[in-house]
């Protein structure tokens, strides 16, 4: 686990009794929306397309038994069993609802961003919830991406400004400063 | 006939203890923030942010820790639902080594 950077930004603040409010620049506002669209387009790219049974499909069992390849996709979609086996079976039956509220969480975040008037974003409870659950999607595939398991800390910081990972690494401790303060904002309300 | 015993004893006793417990494991990765692994388990599990923190702590400090025990339906309710917030969990056995 980690803990954030911290820097200038406003981030989240509580207003009342159930509303989280931020204010977001032009160019935060579309990096935003462009991560999370990427997110979605991610869980999308997994889709059921060779389910030949409505009922099935209904009831939301998949035609994956098997993990992702890609690394991000594995991460966001992962093992609930050490044992491959009891991984496979677990995943057939539940990996289809689990996409499903990954997507609900995105969606929530990507039309609160595409409606916000003047950058700002007010959010109810369960509005914050799917956005904390988008951002750290957000965070787990840039984490890959980084290889933050692999490289250190202080290693990340000294990437060249050329590399065009230094600017993902800004995003990514940004991001995961932003989603600290939701956090603030949520915990100060359930003391 | 002491082996068979033995045998028809421990499967007379798994029948009357119906699911042997299973639990729920999160474990330490390098990308979710303390406070986060905090709050979902506030949110998931109802626990007070006294025991979510020991919790989160003890996955720190210790790389693994069990967050629920039950039926392996609940765990595996309890492990969705962990996956759905982004926390790295699996279930298995309770009487498995971590």
């Amino acid at each position: 686990m980690t803990k954030p950077d911290s820097d200038e930004h406003h981030g989240f603040h509580r207003h009342g009794e159930n509303a989280f409010v931020a204010e977001f620049s032009e160019s935060e506002r579309e990096v935003l929306i462009n991560l999370v669209g990427q997110i979605i387009e991610l869980l999308g790219e997994r889709t059921d397309s060779h389910i030949d049974d409505p009922l099935a499909a209904m009831i939301g069992i998949t035609t994956h038994d098997s993990p992702p390849e890609d690394e991000v996709l594995l991460r966001l979609l992962p093992n609930a069993y050490a044992d491959q086996v009891d991984a496979a079976e677990f995943r057939r039956y539940t990996e289809s609802t689990l996409r499903t509220k990954k997507y609900g969480h995105s969606m929530s975040m990507r039309v609160a961003l595409k409606s916000s008037v003047d950058g700002i974003i007010e959010l109810d409870h369960d509005g914050a919830n799917d956005w904390l659950g988008a951002m750290n999607d957000i965070r787990l595939a840039l984490g890959v991406r980084l290889q933050v398991e692999q490289t250190s800390h202080e290693e990340l910081e000294l990437l060249s400004p050329d590399d065009p990972m230094r600017g993902v690494y800004a995003v990514y401790g940004w991001l995961g400063w932003l989603q600290e303060s939701l956090i603030v904002a949520l915990m100060d309300e359930a003391i | 006939m002491v082996k068979v015993a033995d045998k028809i004893e421990e499967a007379i006793q798994e029948i009357f203890s119906g699911d042997k417990p299973w639990v729920t494991i999160v474990w330490d990765d390098p990308v979710n923030l303390m406070t986060y692994v905090t709050y979902v388990l506030m949110q998931l599990f109802g626990y007070n942010r006294e025991k979510a923190h020991e919790l989160m702590m003890k996955v720190h400090t210790e790389g693994k820790a069990v967050v629920s025990t039950g039926s392996r339906e609940e765990m595996e309710h309890d492990v969705a639902r962990l996956h759905e917030y982004g926390l790295w969990a699996t279930l298995q056995r309770g009487d498995q080594a971590l």
